[in-house]
């Protein structure tokens, strides 16, 4: 008998290797247990992500469509870059260009008070021009 | 009263679809035992065999929504259990212990059998166990192409060209493959060919 042939009718004994009586029951209920496991385990998330992920071919999307996507989302980008101040792009020196809230010293409850008041009562000298008001002045005559 | 005519798989398939998860059900009742006999031969373990028909399962439950119908679901499943064992003997590696299935009593009847077994008494359990463990360590010496191809064709009896489908490959793949996995097993099963 040809070898070839041998070889084919012994690997067919090997359908009678069966597990044993009753595994099939056994593992549809098993199949059940573990999906209910599943379901209860996995976040929500995952699931509506599982779900997107499932019909997501189905969507009928022409194919130049994620091409447009992307060119446009690459467009936008570059138009907020683009607006940019240029200083901020070129990371200019800050202390010229930027403003900050922070002083250059505390300020403190004296700098909100009435200036007689920071200069314990006294006034601070002042001048007064040699000059008199203009109403005040004699009327030209002659 | 007739029984009323089991329904189509793509009926199955569709109420699955719609969300019906005892549609599913039925079809793991309708293909664990073809599947198991797949995965079970690819990996001679019993026990990696539930694990992995469980997840193949699992995962056809996951991608259902997906299937479009360009396959068969027959098609469909049988890919996605190949490819699972596939990937699932290349991880194991050679760490590898068989646990074999306890042999049908049907078999000491089989005229195969008892031709393979010619020169002592097919009854002898001893004869039949040696049997099963050159088998199975024979088809564990083939790699994973061959031996899915093999147990495909040879013991699940699957035509060339379901073969080619499942496994995405040509009908002369197929047929090359079959050639050269004979060949070598001609050579582990010498004591059971010649005589």
């Amino acid at each position: 008998m040809d070898e070839d042939l041998k070889v084919s009718k012994l690997l067919r004994l090997k359908r009678y290797e069966q597990p044993p009586p009753g595994y099939f029951d056994d593992f549809l209920h098993e199949f059940q247990r573990r999906q209910r496991a599943e379901a209860l385990r996995q976040p929500s998330w995952a699931a509506l992500w599982e779900r997107i992920a499932s019909i997501a071919p189905t969507f009928r999307v022409p194919q130049f469509a994620y091409a447009a996507i992307l060119i446009l989302a690459g467009g936008a980008s570059a138009l907020i870059l683009t607006q940019q101040p240029a200083g901020r792009l070129a990371g200019a020196d800050d202390s010229r260009t930027s403003f900050s809230l922070t002083a250059s010293r505390p300020v403190t409850i004296t700098d909100t008070l009435p200036v007689s008041a920071r200069t314990g009562g006294a006034l601070p000298s002042h001048y007064v021009l040699q000059s008199r008001p203009v109403s005040n002045e004699q009327p030209l005559s002659f | 009263m007739d029984e009323a005519p089991e329904p189509h798989d793509d009926e199955l398939v569709a109420r699955t679809q719609a969300g019906d998860p005892e549609a599913f059900d039925d079809l793991v009742v309708r293909y664990s035992p073809r599947l198991y006999g797949l995965i079970y031969n690819m990996t001679s373990n019993h026990e990696d065999t539930n694990d992995l028909l469980q997840e193949v399962f699992a995962k056809a439950y996951r991608s259902i929504k997906g299937f479009r119908g360009k396959s068969s679901f027959y098609t469909w499943m049988h890919s996605i259990a190949v490819n699972m064992t596939i990937n699932f003997i290349k991880k194991r590696g050679r760490r590898h212990a068989m646990s074999l299935d306890d042999l049908d009593a049907g078999i000491h009847n089989d005229p195969d059998f008892i031709d393979a077994t010619t020169g002592g008494d097919p009854r002898d359990d001893a004869n039949l166990s040696e049997l099963q463990q050159r088998l199975n360590e024979a088809l564990q010496k083939l790699s994973h192409e061959h031996r899915a191809v093999v147990t495909m064709f040879d013991i699940q009896g699957m035509p060339h060209a379901e073969i080619a489908k499942i496994l995405g490959i040509s009908e002369g793949t197929v047929r090359s493959r079959l050639f050269y996995a004979h060949r070598q097993l001609q050579n582990y099963l010498q004591e059971f060919i010649k005589h």
